[in-house]
């Protein structure tokens, strides 16, 4: 999530997102909490009316680092969660997808109303990339040698595929779903969203 | 014809070939790795070579790659080799072999002979079976010194033997001896070898000696690009006798060549073989200076005389011209007998004696006698009589001036009013034509000269333009002279009259002036003219010449004109003898060393006579022409295509440097890393994007 080749890194804008959805849900007098994860939990405010301020703080000092696995943060996750709430996870979904709705589809089962918001930059959408260079993956650290050139065409198709087999998949689980380009401006991005999610509501 | 190289290390420089490698294989990618969220999908993508993949700007690596091997050529210093192209020649059957191989002293610049000579073992080196060979040793003359001969080890032997002379270069002898060989030779390949530093001295671009088909010539340039050099071009050697010692003041002048000056040269005068004087000397950057040195008295004798100028070795690299020889003569004095008219008065005699004594080349010792006094034994102490005013002198007196004449002395006459016709009869056999009446110009204020034959050589001095002014004296009297078709006439008065003629009488001259030199008949001696007038008209019947004070090698001297009679002997300055007998009518002697030769009697101890030989100064003059301009001039008509082009024996530096190909090799080098600059510039900036790409990120990790 530290990526970034927009001015704003994944994180930040997922921090934004986050803080502005804590928000809102504050102003209806919801209860708000928040999990960070990495391959675990890494911090963990429980839901209440006035947790809003340490939600805000626990946002800020979040970091990324490590190599994360979604399935077992929401087995975690699943495992506090006493009473159905409404649960949006914030990640750039690098997993299988079949994997990732499995792992947030237990959630959703315990009653739970799921929102999953993937945050991608632009770069991962587009691989605007020219030069060949040995690409590093952020979380392992492992390098391979890449022509852009080459490769650019095969990576968009695959991460379009990926990104509507996770779009297909939670619409068949039932879960709202939806893609936030960091190159977009949050309240923009943030606006559509809930208006989409609104007009659903009344269809559902 | 091979590419060569005169630094071959700096090939080695070609490994930094593999630098733009490493740059595009290694490096690049190193500094420029991307830092990126995911490798889950570029995984997935089928995997290619990376090798391949990694050299993607083709063009750029290819620049890079060849100007770098460009730079290590260029340092390697690279030059066409042409000395494959030997003497041997190409083609098949026995050949014919002529090698002209340059001695005069020019050769002996720096290492040329060395490599002249090597040059020549090349050309033989393949001599074998039917093949045969000819060396020819040339400078001002051409001599074959082995062959024709299919023995190489006899030519080798006297190439062994050869050495560079003092002779000056010419290449018709040489020429003409090659054509000669050529004509006679039988061999199908017919082959001539020229080798030389090609002086342009040494052929003013006249006809040569044209080889006929199938000959071919090839020619070997020794010389050098550059040349620096210090001679002693000559000597000036003037007298001093005014207080009775005889001195000589010897100036020698010093020319250099080359590119800057050299101070602290010295000049060194010898005489007699004893070091006189040495003097520093400045030498200008190509020009040429004169040193003079002090007043030297000298014995009444020939003195042999020495000038050497020395210098750093480095700035000359030619000693044979340093080093210039000369003779100080005896002083030479003509004397002239004086024989006026008996009644004569003694201011009429003033002028003569005196325009006379001033002269110094030669001087002249006057006697003066009247027409009654006068004894046969001064006649035979003069070498020119005059006789001014008076008839021809009868009986033992008058037989002896005849005997004069005809065994080379000098009969001067002025005709005066007692030099009628009465009084040359029985002597008209001496003089230029008959002589008539007084002829008076009184009348009309005097007669002027009309006109002169400034080509003569008795008015030689007066050749050049405004040089003595005849006109300005007025003749009142003069004798009619009638010569004949034989004799020479060298003057004219205004009205036709002839001023002056001259007949040969045997080996002598009589010169007749149809006037006087008195002052009474004309005004003559108080003009300007009258000195040189009377000077040159004495020398010219006396037969003077001015001897030089040196000959150069090539000359043929007559030996006869030493005054050597009966057996004769000339040492050379190598102590060669040569020996000529009474019974020889010809007696020549070609100078070919440098150096005092002696002209003597065979039994006597004293050299009648000694001569300077220097080397011809011209062969000093280094500057060459183009060996192909002479290739051309000799070469068989129409057969230019088989002419073998100039091929060049120089060191292996000065041929590279000649050719100068790392010049453009390097040139060639930075412009294809002045395209490879733009092109890198150009594909970086696309490179910069992405690293900034990747880079945003760590903004905020």
């Amino acid at each position: 999530m530290g990526f970034g080749s927009a001015g704003i890194p994944k994180l930040q804008y997922a921090k934004f997102l986050a803080s502005c959805l804590g928000y809102f849900s504050s102003r209806q007098r919801d209860r708000v909490g928040l999990v960070t994860f990495v391959n675990g939990i890494v911090e963990y405010v429980p839901p209440a009316a006035k947790h809003l301020p340490i939600v805000l703080q626990t946002i800020a000092r979040a970091t990324a680092g490590g190599q994360g696995s979604i399935d077992a943060a929401l087995r975690q996750i699943a495992e506090h969660a006493r009473r159905r709430q409404i649960v949006v996870i914030i990640s750039d979904l690098y997993d299988e997808p079949e994997r990732v709705v499995r792992a947030v589809a237990r959630l959703r089962n315990r009653g739970n109303d799921l929102i999953v918001l993937q945050v991608l930059d632009p770069a991962e959408l587009e691989f605007p990339f020219d030069d060949a260079a040995n690409f590093e993956d952020m979380e392992s650290g492992e390098a391979i040698p890449v022509v852009p050139g080459l490769l650019r065409e095969q990576y968009r198709t695959l991460m379009q595929e990926h990104t509507a087999t996770l779009a297909r998949l939670m619409r068949e689980e039932r879960i709202d779903y939806a893609l936030f380009n960091t190159a977009q401006p949050l309240d923009h991005a943030l606006f559509a969203y809930l208006a989409d999610r609104q007009r659903l509501s009344r269809i559902r | 014809m091979s590419l060569t190289f005169l630094a071959p290390l700096f090939l080695l420089g070609l490994v930094a070939v593999a630098v733009p490698v490493i740059v595009h294989l290694v490096n690049r990618e190193r500094h420029n790795a991307v830092a990126f969220p995911s490798l889950m999908f570029l995984r997935r993508v089928p995997f290619r070579s990376v090798r391949r993949q990694r050299i993607r700007h083709w063009a750029l690596f290819a620049l890079r790659c060849l100007a770098l091997a460009l730079l290590a050529l260029a340092f390697a210093r690279p030059f066409l080799d042409r000395e494959s192209r030997s003497a041997s020649g190409a083609g098949a059957g026995p050949r014919e072999l002529v090698v002209l191989l340059d001695r005069s002293y020019s050769m002996a610049y720096g290492d040329r002979w060395s490599r002249a000579r090597a040059a020549a073992e090349r050309a033989i080196a393949g001599i074998g079976g039917a093949d045969r060979a000819t060396l020819v040793l040339f400078d001002h003359e051409a001599i074959a010194t082995a062959g024709p001969t299919g023995d190489a080890a006899v030519v080798r032997t006297a190439l062994r033997d050869a050495r560079p002379g003092v002779g000056s270069t010419r290449y018709a002898p040489a020429l003409a001896v090659a054509q000669q060989l050529m004509d006679r030779a039988e061999r199908p390949r017919r082959e001539v070898v020229l080798i030389s530093d090609f002086q342009r001295a040494g052929w003013d671009g006249q006809e040569l000696p044209r080889l006929a088909a199938p000959a071919t010539l090839a020619t070997v340039d020794v010389g050098d690009s550059t040349t620096t050099n210090t001679l002693v071009t000559g000597v000036d050697v003037s007298r001093d006798a005014r207080d009775g010692v005889d001195r000589a003041i010897v100036a020698a002048r010093i020319a250099r060549q080359g590119q800057r000056a050299v101070p602290g040269a010295r000049a060194t005068l010898e005489l007699s073989g004893r070091e006189v004087e040495v003097k520093q000397v400045t030498l200008p950057a190509s020009g040429a200076t004169s040193v003079t040195f002090a007043a030297v008295a000298v014995p009444d004798a020939t003195t042999r005389g020495t000038v050497r100028v020395s210098g750093p070795a480095s700035d000359d690299r030619l000693p044979v011209d340093d080093v210039f020889h000369f003779v100080i003569a005896r002083a030479q004095v003509v004397p002239v007998l004086l024989i006026e008219s008996v009644g004569a008065p003694a201011t009429r005699t003033m002028f003569l004696p005196r325009a006379l004594g001033i002269g110094d080349r030669p001087a002249f010792r006057v006697v003066q006698r009247r027409s009654d006094r006068v004894t046969a034994a001064d006649v035979d102490a003069a070498r020119v009589v005059v006789l001014h005013g008076a008839g021809m002198p009868a009986g033992a007196v008058g037989d002896r001036i005849r005997t004069l004449v005809r065994g080379g002395g000098g009969l001067i006459v002025a005709l005066g009013e007692n030099s009628g016709t009465r009084a040359w009869s029985g002597n008209s056999e001496l003089l230029p034509g008959a002589v008539g009446d007084i002829i008076d110009r009184s009348a009309d204020r005097g007669g002027t000269m009309g006109s002169l034959d400034r080509s003569h050589p008795a008015l030689e001095s007066f050749r050049g333009t405004r040089s003595g002014d005849f006109t300005s004296a007025r003749y009142l009297r003069y004798r009619a002279l009638s010569p004949t078709t034989t004799d020479n006439v060298l003057a004219r008065f205004d009205d036709g009259t002839v001023a002056l003629a001259e007949r040969r009488v045997g080996e002598g001259r009589v010169l007749v002036f149809s006037s006087t030199f008195d002052g009474y008949w004309n005004d003559l001696p108080v003009q300007p003219v009258f000195l040189p007038l009377v000077q040159s008209l004495v020398r010219h019947a006396a037969g003077w010449t001015p001897q030089r004070p040196w000959k150069t090698v090539g000359q043929v001297m007559n030996v006869s004109e030493t005054g050597a009679r009966g057996e004769v002997m000339a040492v050379a300055p190598s102590g060669e003898r040569t020996r000529w007998s009474e019974k020889d009518s010809v007696r020549s002697l070609a100078l070919r060393e440098q150096g005092f030769y002696e002209i003597r009697d065979s039994n006597a101890v004293v050299a009648n006579r000694i001569v300077a030989v220097n080397p011809d100064a011209t062969e000093s003059e280094l500057g060459a022409f183009a060996p192909d301009e002479l290739t051309r001039a000799v070469s068989p008509r129409g057969a230019v295509t088989t002419t073998v082009a100039g091929v060049t024996t120089l060191s292996v530096a000065e041929r590279e440097r000649r050719q100068t190909l790392w010049w453009y090799v390097l040139v060639a080098a930075l412009l294809l890393l002045a395209a490879e600059s733009l092109l890198s510039n150009r594909l970086s900036r696309t490179a910069r994007h992405d690293v900034a790409l990747a880079e945003g990120r760590m903004d905020h990790a």
